[in-house]
């Protein structure tokens, strides 16, 4: 599969500052891919799996929460590891999320040193 | 019963960590909190529902917004778009009202939070209608621009 990295958000400039907080904190990918919510990226996902998703929670058509439950009976991702990167910090939400079978869990605000402890364990 | 100088300390604070974390520009409480803000702007607003229900703002004028956008995107002002400028607002909104809500989680409780929105014009105003709180503060970001933060709330009526 190669390092490859999807970042899911509704606000294509929150999706271009997630890029550049990857790129400052030292890790690289071969080939990222983006989507605007969960249904666009569960569409990229099943034909073009990536290592890793970084996704938003609360988005239109399709929410991160959902977004999780569905990648998860995807056979193509089941090495998919996924962080949320949400502002949404209760200790409920992140608890269902990772129930879900999301990885991890990055609160906004953000720095490339939370991105690079959070991430760096999944790269291979 | 909600505390509303512990509140307005604790958007301030939030906003503090965002724009320091995020934005990389300083956030400091105005000496002057007459004052308004002037020429075009833009409000970027979320608003939430709970045991309360209301809304947080950050309002500021355009060239403000252009270099809180700017630096989220670690471009020059004189690049961004409009639409980019329209979502870092929309994303400040959010974050701020993420920091608020985990400092007052056992105040508010849990609550469910919108999908933010921008509007520009001049003169903006927040407004929730009778019965609501209004904590409002003026803000120098960076010593070279004027901001409000604001966050109105009431408890929530039972809608029949």
């Amino acid at each position: 599969m190669g390092k490859s990295l999807m970042i899911v958000d509704d606000s294509a400039t929150m999706r271009k500052i997630i890029m550049r907080t990857v790129r400052m904190s030292g890790l690289e990918f071969d080939r990222t891919e983006e989507a605007g919510n969960g249904a666009e990226a569960l569409e990229k996902l099943n034909t073009n799996p990536v290592e890793l998703v970084l996704c938003d929670i609360n988005m239109p058509e399709m929410n991160g929460t959902e977004l999780v439950k569905k990648v998860r009976e995807l056979p193509a991702c089941e090495n998919t590891k996924i962080i949320m990167v949400s502002t949404e910090s209760s200790q409920e939400i992140v608890d269902g999320v990772i129930a879900n079978g999301a990885n991890g869990f990055i609160t906004k605000p953000f720095t490339p040193e939370k991105f690079h402890e959070k991430l760096a364990p999944f790269m291979n | 019963m909600i505390n509303q100088i512990n509140v307005n300390e604790a958007m301030l604070e939030g906003a503090k960590e965002v724009f320091e974390t995020m934005v990389f520009m300083d956030i400091t409480e105005a000496a002057d909190q007459n004052q308004g803000i002037e020429g075009w702007a833009l409000l970027g607003s979320i608003s939430f529902k709970g045991t309360f229900e209301g809304c947080l703002a950050f309002c500021c004028n355009v060239d403000c917004a252009k270099a809180i956008s700017a630096n989220m995107l670690g471009i020059e002002s004189s690049d961004v778009s409009e639409e980019e400028t329209c979502d870092a607002m929309g994303e400040v909104a959010n974050m701020l009202m993420g920091s608020v809500k985990a400092r007052f989680q056992e105040q508010f409780g849990n609550v469910e939070v919108s999908i933010p929105s921008v509007v520009n014009g001049r003169n903006l105003r927040s407004n929730l209608g009778e019965g609501a709180v209004r904590i409002s503060t003026i803000v120098n970001v960076h010593d070279e621009h004027v901001a409000n933060l604001s966050l109105l709330y009431r408890e929530r009526r039972q809608h029949k």
